[in-house]
């Protein structure tokens, strides 16, 4: 389904929101959909590129370990933004078992091969977007991606 | 969206291995990388130099691509630089500390004076 620009009563826009098989490479569709989605916000390339990789990550990782690349398990996606965040939501059908902590990624580490070459993806979107947060129920995982926007203060 | 074909031709230049890296560094990339590094090995390459010039994406699973390339480099004692990243990929480096073990270079020319 997509829906562009549908309004709500508490001013959040609806920009657009559709699923995309769990196969490999298909994030890049999702970081270029959103893209094209948040095209009217203004932002600026280095944030645009930011949110890029972040819905990129979001979204593999949906596919590897909320679906397990199972390409009859869709990755959704939502896109919102009201005047003071744009927030991008990445379900996957990951719920009902327990998140495992995520490995900070220690570069010294790894080149020592102390720590696994891989692992980077979750450190990446905390560093791309203002807030992550992750909600999770009996069937559905999902990771809410927030940028901040000037017309918030 | 089209993913791109990832290629890494590696020349040489005054005993400086140069791997031109070409296309997405994703998981794809890991054949590519490890040939590449292969041919720098058997050269005998006094350093490495990575060019970032015609790479349009690199994910995380391609972080970690360059990470073990590094690994691979540094116990062989061969100093690894980079050029030709985007801006946004240069922040990348900066957040993961890759640029602390690999010295970034605006273009090729100053990475090898460097190296020199």
């Amino acid at each position: 389904m997509t829906v562009f620009s549908r309004g709500s009563a508490n001013g959040t826009r609806l920009l657009d929101d559709f699923t995309l098989p769990s196969e490999p490479g298909r994030e890049r569709e999702a970081m270029e959909r959103v893209a094209r989605a948040v095209g009217a916000l203004g932002l600026t390339k280095a944030t645009l590129d930011r949110l890029k990789t972040a819905v990129g990550e979001a979204t593999m990782n949906a596919m590897e370990h909320g679906n397990q690349y199972r390409a009859d398990l869709p990755v959704s996606i939502q896109v919102e933004a009201s005047d003071a965040e744009l927030v991008v939501r990445v379900t996957d059908h990951g719920g009902g078992r327990p998140i495992p902590e995520a490995e900070t990624p220690d570069l010294e580490a790894k080149l020592a091969g102390l720590q696994r070459a891989r692992g980077w993806g979750l450190f990446l979107i905390k560093n791309m977007v203002d807030d992550m947060r992750v909600t999770s129920d009996e069937r559905h995982h999902t990771v809410e991606l927030v940028l901040r926007l000037k017309g918030g203060d | 969206m089209q993913t791109t074909r990832f290629e890494a031709p590696v020349r040489f230049r005054d005993g400086i291995a140069i791997m031109d890296l070409r296309g997405d560094i994703d998981a794809g990339a890991e054949d590519g990388l490890d040939t590449a590094y292969g041919s720098v090995e058997s050269r005998g390459a006094r350093a490495l130099l990575l060019n970032f010039g015609s790479v349009g994406y690199i994910n995380s699973t391609g972080i970690a691509l360059v990470v073990g390339l590094l690994a691979r480099a540094r116990r062989d004692h061969r100093p690894v630089q980079a050029f030709g990243l985007s801006d946004h990929y240069r922040e990348i480096f900066q957040i993961t500390r890759l640029s602390d073990f690999m010295a970034i270079f605006p273009d090729e020319n100053a990475a090898v004076s460097a190296s020199a």
